[in-house]
């Protein structure tokens, strides 16, 4: 096989690889914030089922939830499983990065002083908008590096589809190494993820900086 | 007219093992500035976190205007509904002894932001309004700044500007000066001093006891969760009765 | 910048629409049956991903020509070598038909096993310098073996070639074949026990390597369908017998010279 059919071959899996990395990150991000608001819920109920099930979705591999997700509905209730992969991965990375991001949130809303709530309080502002107008805009400032950490672990971790036999590149490229006795389909994805992963830095770090203005 | 009355405030931490405050009472008509003094712990804080509802009292009495925002059955305090409750929010302000400013928002924006979106008025009106109280504040060229581009002086006359923009009947300061360097205290009791000049009421707990002195109709002393001593300034910092006043401000001056 | 930012944006995003939109392509004919292969994409020459880019081998080329014979749609679906019967069951393909080993446990889970069409041997895969001549000599040895395979189960403690592996040093499970020679390569391991056609199409390409045949742990390759299709099974055990009859069978099976003399329908 040519370098020029290997490299063709593997970017049509890009595709691939690029839905999980970005619908992953449109429903991980809100869904993670929902999670971490039910963690610190006053309900003693409520916020310990759901650290529970937050320690469950970050103690266990993400490949056995992509099993799970993907076959357990057939095993369990008999449900057809999904011709297109694409859903069941998706649902399963969202769910694990939410969790993760879930507990980043919290840490930085913990974070944030109390004269914040006070001064929003004795203004007049409701509870929504003290969160959504005071609160959140500087949660974001201070969280994200952390996010860019987890942005970056996703694009690599998107290769753990493969588990569930969705076509994303890293599969491609293993399937060529290995149909063709060769190694430098990994070398092609290790260009690929690195940058990707530049690509993700650069975006970041502009972010970032517009978030600069302010200490 | 009085404007704020509490009557019987009572509050204690730690499920009752430690008694704040124990059966205060205080009223405060228009245009009269009142200053609260007296030691750490004595619980002129806790008090002016009672009357601003960032602290909820055990048991007492709070109107604002005349209007009952909270009050006593059977010995326990009784407040209004949360709804009811955020109409008396617009009848005071409040300055923090660390400004809490909003990093976030430019000066202007900290200003406008509360009018715009709490109280739902006009943009423009608002603005005008902001640039207006930024020019007495003597902070007309840093409506485009960020707080942290201030010093803690400037910040504080923010804070000040902020709680004005909301129009309140009442101002309260929470020791305004105690977290600035002591070159900076004096521009903002100026500030504090000019808004008496113009028979803004005001209830202020500080240290300072020249600037009470100088910008108070009363002075209250505070010691132990009770009011000690109150009345004319003179009286109560230069010729106090009592002899816990005597030996506070004798600790002070040294 | 910002305008570069969104464009970046844009162009990912048109990527991922490409991508959920890509899997739904042919609207099929409503009477015409569609069959399902599941292969392991990654076990030539049996099936593989091709020069060109597209799946084919040695099981993808005689179910192509079974589909043709019967009229079907022909689909391939690669499956996760470790999780294949889960995706049988799952029904994300009709059969398993990628140089599989009949093992008696899966006749045992209640699946439809063909008819063996494939003598397999595994063999012992070693550099020529080795000094390793004989499958004795791997005493004291490491040796490493592909994850999922016959060749592990064989060796496995419960395995028919139990006793030989407890005479290794160490017996290392690489999750592709490819790790496997490369652990080879590298020298951590001293050989690599393999299905032969495997080593026989490395050794073809790679200098340096001889394979060791011992006749060891005979196996045969067959289909495997899911519990209650025998009818399906029967279908393409036919259509098979058919291509043999009529010479289509030995002509595919020129293009692959490693694995002609072990094919059952042709010696």
């Amino acid at each position: 096989m040519t370098l020029m059919t290997m490299i063709v071959k593997m970017t049509e899996g890009l595709s691939k690889t690029c839905a999980i990395f970005f619908l992953t990150l449109i429903f991980s991000l809100p869904l993670g914030m929902i999670i971490a608001l039910l963690r610190m819920s006053k309900n003693k109920i409520v916020s310990n089922v759901t650290r529970f099930v937050i320690s469950v979705l970050r103690g266990t591999p993400l490949m056995l939830q992509l099993l799970a997700v993907t076959y357990g509905p057939y095993y369990l209730f008999d449900f057809a499983v999904s011709k297109n992969k694409l859903i069941p991965v998706v649902i399963a990375f969202a769910i694990n990065y939410a969790a993760y991001f879930s507990e980043i949130y919290r840490g930085g809303i913990e974070s944030m002083p109390v004269g914040q709530y006070e001064a929003a309080e004795v203004l007049g502002y409701t509870k929504a908008q003290t969160f959504i107008r005071i609160i959140l805009p500087q949660v974001i400032k201070r969280i994200m590096p952390s996010i860019t950490n987890e942005v970056v672990t996703l694009v690599k971790d998107t290769s753990l589809a493969f588990t569930v036999s969705y076509q994303e590149m890293f599969t491609i490229g293993k399937q060529i190494a290995n149909s063709q006795t060769s190694f430098t389909p990994f070398v092609v994805a290790g260009v690929f993820y690195f940058v990707f992963n530049a690509i993700v830095d650069f975006v970041m770090g502009k972010v970032e900086k517009r978030m600069d203005y302010y200490k | 007219m009085v404007l704020f009355e509490v009557n019987g405030v009572q509050k204690s931490f730690y499920e009752g093992r430690l008694h704040v405050l124990k059966d205060i009472s205080l009223s405060v008509s228009e245009g009269e500035v009142v200053s609260i003094i007296g030691p750490s712990g004595s619980g002129k804080s806790t008090l002016l976190r009672c009357s601003t509802f960032l602290e909820t009292m055990d048991a007492g009495e709070i109107k604002y205007m005349g209007e009952t925002a909270a009050h006593n059955v059977n010995g326990k305090a009784v407040y209004v509904s949360p709804s009811e409750l955020k109409k008396f929010k617009g009848y005071f302000g409040l300055v923090f002894q660390q400004f809490n400013l909003f990093p976030h928002y430019s000066v202007l924006k900290n200003l406008i932001d509360a009018p715009l979106n709490v109280q739902k008025r006009d943009r423009e009106e608002v603005t005008a309004e902001a640039l207006v109280l930024l020019e007495k504040m003597g902070l007309s060229d840093k409506a485009e700044a960020y707080p942290c581009q201030l010093s803690g002086g400037q910040q504080q006359r923010v804070a000040i500007a902020r709680a004005l923009a909301m129009k309140p009947g009442i101002l309260f300061f929470d020791e305004p000066t105690s977290a600035l360097d002591p070159e900076l205290t004096g521009e903002v009791l100026k500030v504090i001093k000019q808004l008496a000049e113009e028979n803004m009421t005001m209830v202020i707990v500080t240290h300072e006891m020249a600037f009470a002195r100088a910008v108070s109709d009363r002075v209250i002393f505070m010691d132990g969760g009770v009011i000690v001593e109150q009345g004319d300034p003179e009286k109560v910092l230069v010729n106090p009765v009592e002899e816990r006043t005597k030996q506070f401000l004798r600790n002070y001056q040294r | 910048m910002k305008k570069f930012t969104a464009l970046l944006l844009a162009v990912f995003m048109i990527f991922a629409l490409c991508a959920c939109g890509g899997n739904s392509n042919t609207p099929e004919d409503e009477d015409t049956v569609t069959f399902v292969m599941g292969i392991d994409p990654e076990y030539p020459p049996f099936s593989y991903l091709g020069d060109d880019g597209e799946y084919t081998g040695f099981d993808v080329e005689v179910c192509k020509a079974v589909c043709d014979l019967l009229g079907w749609n022909f689909e391939i679906f690669g499956v996760n070598w470790d999780q294949k019967l889960i995706q049988l069951d799952a029904d994300e393909c009709d059969c398993v038909w990628a140089g599989m080993t009949l093992l008696d446990s899966m006749k045992e889970a209640g699946y439809v096993l063909s008819a063996p069409y494939y003598d397999s041997t595994q063999v012992i895969l070693v550099k020529a310098d080795s000094g390793i001549a004989t499958a004795d000599d791997l005493a004291g040895k490491t040796v490493a073996v592909q994850l999922g395979t016959s060749g592990e189960a064989l060796l496995a403690e419960d395995g028919d070639l139990a006793d030989w592996a407890a005479t290794f040093k160490d017996l290392i499970t690489c999750d592709s074949f490819l790790s496997c020679f490369s652990e080879l390569g590298g020298g951590s391991v001293d050989a690599v026990f393999v299905d032969k056609p495997v080593a026989a199409a490395f050794v073809a390409e790679n200098e340096g390597y001889v394979v060791i045949d011992e006749n060891l742990g005979a196996e045969q390759y067959g289909i495997a369908f899911r519990s209650g299709d025998e009818e399906l099974c029967k279908a393409v055990e036919d259509a098979v017998a058919q291509l043999v009859e009529n010479g289509t069978y030995a002509k595919i099976a020129e293009n692959y010279p490693d694995i002609v003399n072990n094919l059952i329908f042709l010696n």
